[in-house]
């Protein structure tokens, strides 16, 4: 299997159509005001160019928002039918953070019990990933969790060198969407250092990291952090919209509704997303609430993604694409409250990284 | 099992939501399929059965004619639905009570408003017990379709006690502050699906607001959008004038 292809930029429309026509393809397009979302296109020139992370991540189509995942009939007994929606599609233009992001997911839902609706979807979509040559903006911390530079999760990768991408190819299924069309040539030796001097450039612009601290030293962070007062800022700061974990590429809680048609007798059960921001989430039968504050709640989020998969899965959930701190209207921002802590438990090294905080 | 009696009634409204139940299209078929609708004067002349198994009520309590006939109402319904804004939070109706009382009738009745008595307007919550809420101005068909069959199975249904913007994020809308416009999708309840916003106009804060707001939060995000605090309250005021009610019971508890 040849590794690497180029593929001319004048020939990317003829790429797009091609894919377009042998199944359903989405890509970032763009919203107005800088914001992007992920939707279907059927041509090259609706895909936005120079995109940051988009509103919701690739996560929508691994697990949808609304997703009918029994049906029941109570007429005669209590029937019910386990159902998965699936459909066969391309994501293309997934940025690292996300694809580490769709690694998180993987990782959580192959766990047993493994969750088949998920897995069955999983493999009918086919990833086209997109390197970024520099950062998106000041909310990306991707260097601190190192998915600055791909790590895998991906059929095909897309790397812009000015005239031309540079592919990568990672699987079977992306050697036939090579296969499939004739705009791909074979990436000389040229392309080859071009792209590794891309690399050497991106490891000056990603000399830092983002928060001064070393990698290794984040978990070591949170075994201290529980009682931290920064947790009470962002109880002032916090209403609970819950944006945060619905833009999050990581997050995966959700609710599960049983909903009866008009006649009572036949329904679904849908499984729906849901936010541990929220204090319905919080509350549990009874009326109890064991995270009633909001601090409490955010707290939670933090230690869900660099303490508990920590400790179950060694990999931070955090993926360093920003989309908490861009969205949320209070300006909780995840690199102020890790420099927050850092300080507060003297582990601040400059060395490590900068605080650059937008 | 014969098919529950239901009636609508209409106060001080537009009868718009009302208008919503003939907008159902296909599903108005399901719908009167599971019930028997007895009485509506919006679409028929008959009245109902002394006893209803089910009220739903548009519209606000504004004139003690309209208190007599809610309570009567009350008395013969099983259930009794809230239905659209005036009816759940008081609505636009509300904004009467920012006036005195005796201005008011003389503004709108002239030289015989003698003739004519004006209460605060309320919601109907204030007024008498209230089973089920559907919010909304007008009220969403979806979320009228879900209460009936709550309603129907005899179990509760929560409104979602969480802000609109919950919705409009899943639905990817760039947000309105971001456009520079103030949008009440913060403060006010979901459920609505973020449909106004969806089709490129603001929430107005037709559902009400969340019942449990960060007030410190949410004043630092309006000052952080340099929104000044008086066009907030009047935006506020426009649906929820008659919540001031509810906190001014809740006080006297």
């Amino acid at each position: 299997m040849e590794q690497y292809f180029v593929l001319k930029k004048k020939s990317f429309n003829d790429f797009v159509s091609t894919m377009a026509k042998k199944q359903k393809v989405v890509a970032p397009i763009e919203k107005g005001n800088n914001q992007y979302a992920f939707e279907e296109v059927k041509s090259g020139d609706e895909i936005a160019t120079g995109y940051i992370p988009t509103i919701l991540p690739p996560k929508k189509y691994f697990m949808p928002q609304n997703e009918t995942i029994a049906k029941f009939d109570i007429s005669s007994g209590q029937n019910m039918e386990p159902v998965v929606e699936y459909e066969k599609m391309t994501i293309f233009g997934v940025r690292t953070c996300d694809l580490a992001g769709i690694q998180c997911l993987n990782m959580v839902f192959s766990d047993r019990p493994r969750d088949l609706n998920y897995l069955i979807r999983k493999n009918e979509i086919t990833i086209v990933g997109f390197e970024c040559n520099d950062y998106c903006d000041e909310y990306a911390s991707c260097r601190l969790v190192h998915n600055h530079t791909p790590n895998g999760g991906y059929d095909l990768f897309f790397t812009d060198l000015g005239d031309k991408f540079i592919v990568h190819v990672n699987t079977l299924a992306g050697e036939e969407i090579i296969g499939q069309s004739n705009v791909f040539e074979k990436a000389s030796d040229q392309d080859i250092k071009m792209l590794n001097i891309l690399r050497t450039k991106k490891r000056e612009i990603f000399a830092k990291n983002e928060v001064p601290i070393e990698h290794e030293n984040i978990p070591g962070l949170f075994d201290k952090s529980y009682n931290s007062k920064v947790w009470e800022e962002l109880e002032k700061k916090c209403v609970a919209c819950g944006n945060c974990t619905n833009v999050c590429p990581s997050c995966y809680c959700f609710d599960v509704v049983d909903e009866p048609n008009l006649d009572l007798k036949t329904g679904r059960r849908s499984r729906k997303w849901d936010s541990c921001q929220h204090e319905t989430f919080a509350k549990v039968a009874g009326g109890e609430s064991f995270r009633e504050e909001r601090g409490a709640r955010q707290r939670h989020r933090y230690f869900r993604k660099f303490k508990y998969p920590m400790d179950k899965f060694s990999r931070f959930f955090c993926t360093g694409c920003g989309r908490c701190s861009r969205t949320c209207m209070a300006g909780i921002n995840l690199k102020e409250t890790l420099t927050v802590l850092v300080e507060e438990h003297g582990m601040k090294n400059p060395n490590a990284g900068e605080v650059r905080i937008g | 099992m014969a098919k529950p009696k239901v009636g609508f009634f209409d106060f001080a409204c537009c009868e718009g939501c009302q208008l919503q139940v003939a907008n159902l299209g296909e599903m108005l078929l399901d719908v009167l399929g599971a019930i028997d609708v007895v009485e509506f004067r919006e679409v028929m002349s008959e009245k109902g059965p002394e006893k209803l198994d089910v009220a739903i009520i548009e519209g606000s309590i504004t004139d003690k004619h309209a208190i007599e006939r809610i309570k009567k109402i009350r008395e013969r319904a099983g259930v009794l639905i809230a239905y659209g804004a005036c009816a759940c939070i008081g609505g636009v109706n509300g904004m009467k009570n920012n006036f005195k009382l005796e201005d008011i009738r003389k503004e709108v009745y002239g030289d015989r408003f003698k003739y004519f008595d004006s209460v605060e307007t309320k919601a109907v919550h204030q007024v008498v017990k209230v089973d089920y809420f559907i919010n909304g101005c007008p009220v969403y068909i979806p979320e009228f379709v879900a209460v009936l069959k709550c309603a129907l199975q005899g179990i509760p249904y929560e409104v979602p006690d969480r802000a609109v913007c919950v919705e409009c994020k899943l639905n990817e809308n760039v947000c309105m502050y971001q456009k520079g416009v103030t949008c009440m999708g913060p403060i006010t309840k979901a459920g609505c699906n973020s449909w106004c916003i969806n089709n490129n106009n603001i929430c107005y804060g037709c559902r009400g607001m969340v019942s449990n707001p960060n007030e410190k939060g949410a004043k630092d995000i309006i000052e952080k959008y340099k929104v000044p605090m008086d066009l907030i309250v009047n935006k506020m005021n426009m649906y929820n004038k008659c919540r001031e009610i509810d906190k001014r019971e809740q006080k006297k508890r």
